[in-house]
Formats: structure tokens, sequence, C-alpha cells
């Protein structure tokens, strides 16, 4: 939470007259506890243990490297929102399904309807956000946890989202979107590349490889890695430095007592919910962008998976305390984890248990770090 | 801070662990990798892990056996990616999404990595991806085919229990069936979810819905366990016309009982024998089929089961 | 006479057919410590409520420096300089000291287009504050929950404090207290009855009320038995016109005279 991201800016010039029943903590001691120790140590961990087992299976040349950046990056992206939305108390079941049906927004209107891409796309932001805003709205009228009413809308979209797919194409997949953008001013926004120039002179020089038709093995990072990039530093800002930053702690760390104070709770939990509907459709933007095509099964699970990314980052499944810079290495664990076991020539059946220790390990470790700074007991 | 410290120790000690056993067991023979769309509940694939074993041990070759966890095919193409960033000596993909999959297919070929497609998708698409050639049963043809034995037995009213609608390939399937009896598939192809018991209550209701069904068709072991165990509790054994896709040890012993009348059998066996003896030969001795390969439709009936039977599920 | 900061004549309060209040009433001069005592259930919290702003009284009227007011919202009884600290404190444990002192009216500064807490004001007003009510805090970052529950109660009047109450009321604040820290919240409050600020103090501790009551109002079955001076009554009288004197008296002859 809030304890670390304060540090630097609350270490106040006064240290006057201390209350001697305060115990001395050691410099080193206090840079080490933060929300983020947990991750920071899984990352490093994580890191160690493939360059040990996997340092020559191309895990680490420049398209391995990108495989999992861009693996990690659709994770983060997500855990941003879910992070911050758990921070302020709540959780958004529905991500996963809401991937599936912004993808297919912009397919069913861009290829079927003919729109021009970038009306889809906006499209799909707006049908994503009223969403979220009714995800929240229920979540606060009725009084109904979280867990209940986004549960419900994994259903109503994915259901939605199939039912969609069918009567107007009758295929679960539509395919055509690439062509369909070509041209477009928006859609580069969100399936485009940067920095190719950096990357063929990387491979003029041999730095990086080169495919056979001369092109570099990476021509560029793409952008749904500097989304990731953008929303880990908005979040951060947001979360750490801003008032509404405050008020997010506050509606997650006991909504009555944010209330009495004068924070608009409900307004900054509806805000949250339509911020994790804004990062799932970005996800599912890039993706039907960068793949051509939307399906109805898209991002199944997701919603779990944002969630683990968050919770491996040191939030706290009850809200009021985490860190959107350790949601983002939960991330970064996650993706390094799911693909780089494949490098490491592991049974892929042994991923899932690979990750429910790496879960478990967090959240002791982040339980413990917690209670040391929260003094929770 | 000591327990800190301890559990990062333990940390340490069980990555160790984990790590001896992630060591490639084969690192001299060559290595391949098999990437499907099927989401790990999938059991069909079993066969093909067989077979690719098999195969892997008789050519002296490692092969890895990847997929999505949720069948996600987004996340596919990121394990196709992935395959070709650790430079392995070929790999074979299933086509279960083109536009998806191109874009991936198509960086391992640049990147000079044979590949070869299997299962879904079509011959045409396996070309446009600059694959080797492709090994698999074309679906809407196996479909039609389906479709005609049923038609010859007076299917006039069907079911299409569909365990896996969002995969274009199954809803082929249906589309030809209901091409070759020449009816409009319209609401007789459902989408039963991948759940046992919910499949069995879907078809149950459907058939109690609709009583002049007289044709089912499902599309795998998935919905044709639950599907059995429908027809038999709905006293339909025999009166139903009942084909499905694939084989299982549960679907043999319906085929003897007449339950069902005939299984079309796509030989996935072959589908990962195939590639891994046609990339071993490659990578060896640059020689390859020329043309595509259809390892199915085979139909399996009451005639032919004996000799099917004892290898189902493990190697048919 | 001063006029009171606050007045509430003849306070009724009906939840459907319960009557929580019969004809309260009370006011607050500056600089005073007013006690409210009464025993569960008399109906404390639901007048400290109805003086809050969390309920609309049924009948009787409030008086805000001789101003006959109407308060529709908790917000408007907080800008009459009204501050309520709940029992529960309203404090976030997981949250830092700086944080909740500033929760709900963060200072801003700009930086380009964004505006940011401004994190030196902040943390330097919440070390001064705090030192002012005798906390010296180890850094303004530590979180709420690493501190006593004296010292959150502080952090929690010293809040309402800077940010301009004229009245301040105490629900129960030493009641899950220890002795220590209890004396610590009672200093407290007279440093905030020398800044002319009105304190409503409520508790159900004869002892807390007499050591730093100004004036005394027992609250019994919703209903005020009136008012008293320091000095003109003694801590048994207001134990028995809490409990209700006669009732109490009859349990003490039946129990040998012991209660």
């Amino acid at each position: 939470m809030s304890v670390e991201a304060d540090r630097n800016p609350e270490s106040s010039p006064q240290q006057a007259a201390r209350d001697e029943r305060v115990r001395e903590i050691s410099p080193v001691r206090k840079a080490l506890i933060r929300p983020e120790l947990g991750a920071i140590c899984g990352t490093i961990l994580v890191f160690v243990f493939f360059l040990a087992v996997a340092r020559d299976s191309g895990m680490f040349s420049a398209d391995g490297a990108l495989n999992w950046t861009v693996v990690s990056a659709q994770f983060a992206v997500l855990a941003v929102g879910a992070c911050l939305l758990m921070i302020a108390g709540e959780f958004d079941l529905s991500v996963g399904s809401m991937i599936g049906f912004s993808g297919i927004v912009i397919a069913i209107t861009s290829v079927t309807w003919g729109w021009p891409v970038w009306a889809g796309i906006l499209t799909a932001f707006a049908l994503a956000l009223a969403l979220g805003w009714l995800n929240g709205y229920l979540v606060i009228r009725t009084g109904l946890p979280s867990f209940i009413v986004t549960l419900a809308f994994l259903y109503i979209l994915r259901g939605l989202t199939i039912f969609a797919s069918i009567a107007t194409t009758r295929k679960t997949i539509i395919g055509g979107v690439r062509e369909a953008a070509e041209g477009d001013w928006l859609a580069p926004l969100f399936g485009g590349k940067i920095l190719n120039g950096l990357f063929v002179t990387l491979a003029d020089w041999g730095w990086i490889g080169k495919l056979r038709n001369g092109n570099p093995v990476v021509d560029g990072i793409p952008m749904l890695v500097v989304w990731a990039l953008v929303l880990i530093v908005a979040g951060h800002l947001l979360l750490t430095r801003t008032r509404f930053g405050n008020w997010i702690f506050a509606s997650g760390g006991d909504a009555q007592a944010a209330r009495y104070v004068g924070v608009p709770v409900n307004r900054v939990k509806i805000a949250m919910f339509m911020l994790t509907a804004f990062c799932a459709t970005v996800f599912a933007t890039c993706q039907v962008i960068e793949f051509g095509s939307a399906a109805a099964d898209r991002g199944l699970l997701k919603e779990f998976e944002a969630i683990i990314s968050v919770v491996i980052g040191g939030a706290l499944l009850t809200g009021g305390y985490g860190s959107v810079i350790g949601a983002a290495l939960g991330a970064l664990i996650f993706g390094v984890v799911q693909q780089g076991l494949f490098f490491a020539g592991v049974e892929s059946s042994l991923f899932r248990v690979f990750l429910g220790v790496i879960l478990l390990m967090a959240v002791i470790l982040n339980t413990y770090i917690r209670r040391m700074i929260t003094g929770e007991r | 801070m000591k327990t800190l410290s301890r559990m990062l120790l333990g940390a340490v000690a069980l990555a160790g662990t984990l790590g001896m056993a992630a060591m490639p067991a084969n690192a001299d023979g060559e290595r391949f990798v098999l990437v499907s769309h099927a989401p790990d509940s999938d059991s069909w694939w079993n066969t093909i892990k067989n077979a690719i074993n098999i195969a892997g041990e008789q050519m002296g070759v490692t092969v890895e056996y990847r997929n999505p966890p949720t069948g996600d095919l987004a996340d596919m193409a990121r394990i196709v990616e992935q395959a070709t960033a650790s430079n392995p000596d070929g790999i074979i993909v299933t086509i279960a999404d083109f536009d998806v999959l191109s874009g991936p297919v198509n960086g391992a070929v640049d990147k000079g990595i044979p590949v070869i497609t299997i299962n879904s998708g079509t011959k045409e698409q396996s070309e446009k991806l600059h694959a080797l050639l492709h090994v698999g049963q074309p679906e809407y043809d196996a479909g039609f085919g389906a479709g005609k034995r049923a038609k010859e037995a007076g299917v006039t009213k069907f079911l299409c229990v569909n365990h896996y609608i969002t995969n274009p390939a199954s809803v082929e399937r249906c589309q030809g069936y209901a091409d070759a009896l020449g009816v409009e598939l319209g609401n007789q192809m459902i989408d039963s979810g991948q759940d046992p018991a919910e499949i069995k209550n879907k078809v149950s209701a459907y058939l109690r819905a609709n009583p002049e069904t007289n044709g089912i068709l499902t599309l795998g072991p998935t919905s044709a366990h639950p599907t059995i165990a429908a027809v038999q509790e709905g006293g339909l054994v025999g009166s139903m016309h009942f084909g499905t896709f694939d084989l299982s040890g549960e679907i043999a012993e319906a085929i003897k009982g007449d339950v069902i009348a005939f299984a079309i059998d796509q030989q996935p066996y072959l589908q990962g024998y195939l590639p891994v003896v046609f990339l071993t030969n490659y990578a060896r001795y640059g020689v390859i089929p020329a043309s595509h390969v259809n390892s199915g439709p085979g139909f399996v009936t009451k005639s032919n089961i004996a000799q099917v039977e004892k290898l189902a599920g493990e190697i048919r | 006479m001063t006029t009171p900061l606050i007045e509430l004549r003849d306070i009724e309060k009906h939840f459907g057919s319960v009557i929580a209040l019969a004809g309260v009433s009370l006011s607050v001069l500056p600089g005073e410590c007013h006690c409210l005592l009464g025993d569960n259930g008399a109906g404390k919290s639901t007048f400290i409520k109805t003086m809050s702003g969390v309920h609309m009284p049924t009948h009787g009227e409030i008086l805000v420096e001789g101003r006959k007011t109407v308060f529709d919202s908790p917000r408007d009884a907080m800008e009459a300089g009204i501050a309520t600290v709940y029992q529960d404190l309203a404090m976030i444990p997981l949250m830092s000291v700086t944080r909740n002192f500033w929760m709900g009216r963060e200072p801003q500064k700009r930086v380009g287009p964004f505006k940011f807490i401004d994190f030196d004001k902040a943390n330097s007003v919440t070390m001064e504050e705090m030192a002012k009510m005798g906390i010296h805090l180890r850094e303004p970052a530590q979180a709420v929950g690493t501190l006593s529950g004296g010292e959150r109660q502080t952090v929690a009047i010293s809040r309402a404090v800077y940010f301009g109450a004229k009245v301040l009321i105490l629900d129960e604040p030493t009641s899950a207290l220890g002795v220590r820290q209890t004396s610590n919240v009672l200093a407290t409050i007279a440093k905030v009855r020398e800044k002319g600020i009105g304190v409503v103090f409520i508790t159900h501790n004869v002892r807390h009320a007499m050591a730093v009551g100004d004036r005394f109002t027992v609250l019994n079955r919703g209903k005020t038995l009136g008012t008293a001076l320091r000095g003109e009554i003694t801590a048994e009288e207001l134990q028995d016109m809490m409990a209700g004197g006669r009732e109490l008296a009859d349990l003490a002859e039946v129990l040998g005279g012991t209660v």
C-alpha cells in the first residue's frame, strides 16, 4: 500500500523528539520492507532459475525475450486494472468475458458491417466502459459482493458474445480484421510496432539474428508492450501520488471510514470498474488487430490470471493495500514462468504445479511483509 | 527477518529440484515441437501424444507437446512464437484459426524452421502458411460422409452435439452432415459445453423437446459419452441413428451394443506419428512426400470394431 | 452569557414505533468539555448521529452559534464545524498516518498538467500537529495499524482540530483503552479545550468524565435528566442517575450495599 510508495515523499525533515517506545529500524530493513518485496524476490528467483536451466534454449535470444515480454505485457495490462480495483476493495471476474466481447464487437462492426476500424474500436471502448459502469453501479446499488455480480457478467457477456457472433456471421471466429485495418489511423496504436529502425540497425550490426528474408528476428516492440508500460506508470502515479489514489486506498481499506471524511467511495469504485473494463478492451483490441481475427472464446480464465498476478504482486485480496509495480512484477513472473518452462523443456502439464507453488510462496511472503508494515496481527 | 531468509532458501532449493527435472532428456537427436489447440481437458489428444512418443523413440528424436491450457487460440499463437524462438528442428501445428496463426507460423517458416500442419484446417490454408504439407481429415467432407450414411438409414431430423463450438471446424462437420441430408442446419446444432453432466442434460432436454429427431451426430468422445448415456436412459437405442466422430473405449462398446451406428475415425495416430517421421527424414536426408496426407475419414462399424477395439484410446 | 457553539433543544427521534430519543436538550460552549453520560441503549449513539447530521430529528431544533440549522447530511454538519470521532475511529489501519490525516482533503500541488498530493506539506503538517498533541511519530509514512489505540485516537482528534472543528464529538474514546493510554487521551481533550473548541465527550465511565468534564448531562431511556455543572454533583450521584437511580438502589439492598 501507501507505505512504500510514500517512503521517499513522506520521509520528513522533522525527526525531532522520538518516542522511546518505538523501536529503531535500520535503513536497510526500511528500504527492504515494501509491498513489492515479495514480487521483487520472486522476479529475481525466476530469472536466476531460468538463466540456470534454459540459458541456451533461445529464451534469452531477441525473439525468445520478446516472446515472454509480450506474454507478460498481456498479463500486465489486465493486472493494472485488476490491481487498482482490488485495492479499491472489489473484484471483476468478467474481465475474460469482456475481452471476448470487445474483440467480437470490433470484428462485427468492422468486418461484418463494414465500419471503419477506428469506429469499431471506439464503439468497443464505449460499450466496455458502459458495462464497467454497470458492473460498478450494480455492486454499489445492490450492496452484493462484486464477486457475485461480476460472476453473473462473466456468463452474460460470454453468452452474448457467442450469440452475437453466431447470429451475425454463423461463426464464432471472425477473421479479416487485419485487412480491414489497413490504412486505419487508430489501429496501429494497438496492433503496430515501434522502434523498427532500431532493430534493423541492431540486426545489421549482427547483435540480433536475421530471418532468411533479411528482416531482423524481432522487427519492433509491439504496441501492447507500450500500452503495458504506460498503464503501469500511469497506474502507479495515480495510486501513490494523487488525491484520487488516496481515495482508492481509502475505499478499499474501510469504505465507511472513507465516507465519514467525505471520500466519494461509490464514484471511486465505479471508476475502477470502468478502468478494469478499459484495460480488458485494450488487451482485446491489441489482440484483434495483431492477429486479425476475433473469437468468442478469447480471454477464457484471464480474470484469474490477472488476479493471480496482482496477488503475487503483494496486494491484499480484501482491498486497501497493494502496489501497481508489484502487480506488474507479478505479471512478469507469470509470463516468464509460463513461457520459460517450455524453453526449459518441462512437461507442459507441470506449469500449473509451478504456478501454484509460486502463488503460495508469494502469498505467504507477502502476508509476512504486510504484517511488518502495517502492524496487523 | 529470519523467517524471510528461510523462506527464500526454501524457494531456491525447490527451484533447484525442479530445475533438475527440467533438463531435456534427449539432447543429441533432433528436437520437434507439436503445438495443438486443444484445452487440457480434451482427452482425445492422448492418442497423438502417444503417437509422438512412439515416433520419437523409433526415430531417436525428442518431440515436445504444447497446448494452450484453456484452448484460447491467441495463447496458442504465443506458444508457436515461443517454439520458434527455441529454434527446434521442426514444428508441427494445428490450424485452428488461420488468421491468428498465419503471423506466428510464417515467422517460423521465415526463420527457416520446417513446419507440418495437422488435424484441423485445410490443405489450402496449409499451403498459404508455406508449410511442407498437411496431415488431416477434411472436416466438411467427413461430416458429409457421415450425413450420407445417415440419409441411407432414413434420418430426417437430427441433433449435432457440438462441445467445441468456438472451433470453426466443428461447425463445418455439422454443416456437412446437414448438407448431405439436404436439410438446414438451423437450431439442430447445440452448444453443449464440455461438462459431461451438462451435455447429458442438454441432449435429453433437446430430445424431449424435439421428439421427431431420429439422428444424432456427436463431434468426439467429450460429447459422445454423455450422449450415449442420454440415449440409453431415454430408451432410444435402436430407434435413434447415432453417429460420432472419433473413437474411444466407450464408443467401441456402444458400437458393439448397437447404440452407435458408426464412428468416423480420422486416425489421429497418423497425425502425430507421420509428421515426426517426415520431419526427421527431412532433417536428416532432405526427403519428404510431395503431397498432403489424408489421415481420415475411416468409418468404424460393428463389422470392423473387433480389430479397432483393442487399441482404442491409446493408438486409435 | 456566551452563545453556545451548538445547542440542541428537545430533540426527539423515532424509528417507526421505537422512540429512541424522547426530548433531549444539550448545549456546548466554546472551550468547554461537556460530558454526555449514559448506559448502553440510553440513546447516546442516536443522539450523536443526530448532532453530526447522520439522522434527521423527528422533532426539536438544532442551533449553530444561535442560528437555527437543519443538517441534511454529515457533510453539512462537518461544514458547520461539527466533527465526530467515532468509536471505531474512522481510521484505516493499512494506510499511513499522513494518508489518514489528510484523507478526503489531500493538499495538492500542480506538476505540469497533473495534480499530485503535496507530500512535503502533508508530512510536515502531520508531524507538527501530532507533536502538538504529544505524539512523536517515527515517520509520517508509518501505518496507522502500528500505532496504539490511544495514539490512533489522537490522530483522529488532531485531524478534526486541524481541519477547523468548532465542536468535537468524541464517541467513547476511552472505552477500549488501558489506563496509561486513557490518560493520554484525557490530556489530549484538555489540550483541545484550551484552543476554545467545544468538546462533547460521550462515555459511560464516570471517573473519566469527572476528570475532564465542565458540565455533565445524563441520558437515560432517551431522555435527559438535566445538566449539572462541575462541582455541583458527585461521581456517585452521576452513577446513580445513569443506571436509573431507583433500580440501582433496590439492587444495592438485595446485594447488601455493594454496588
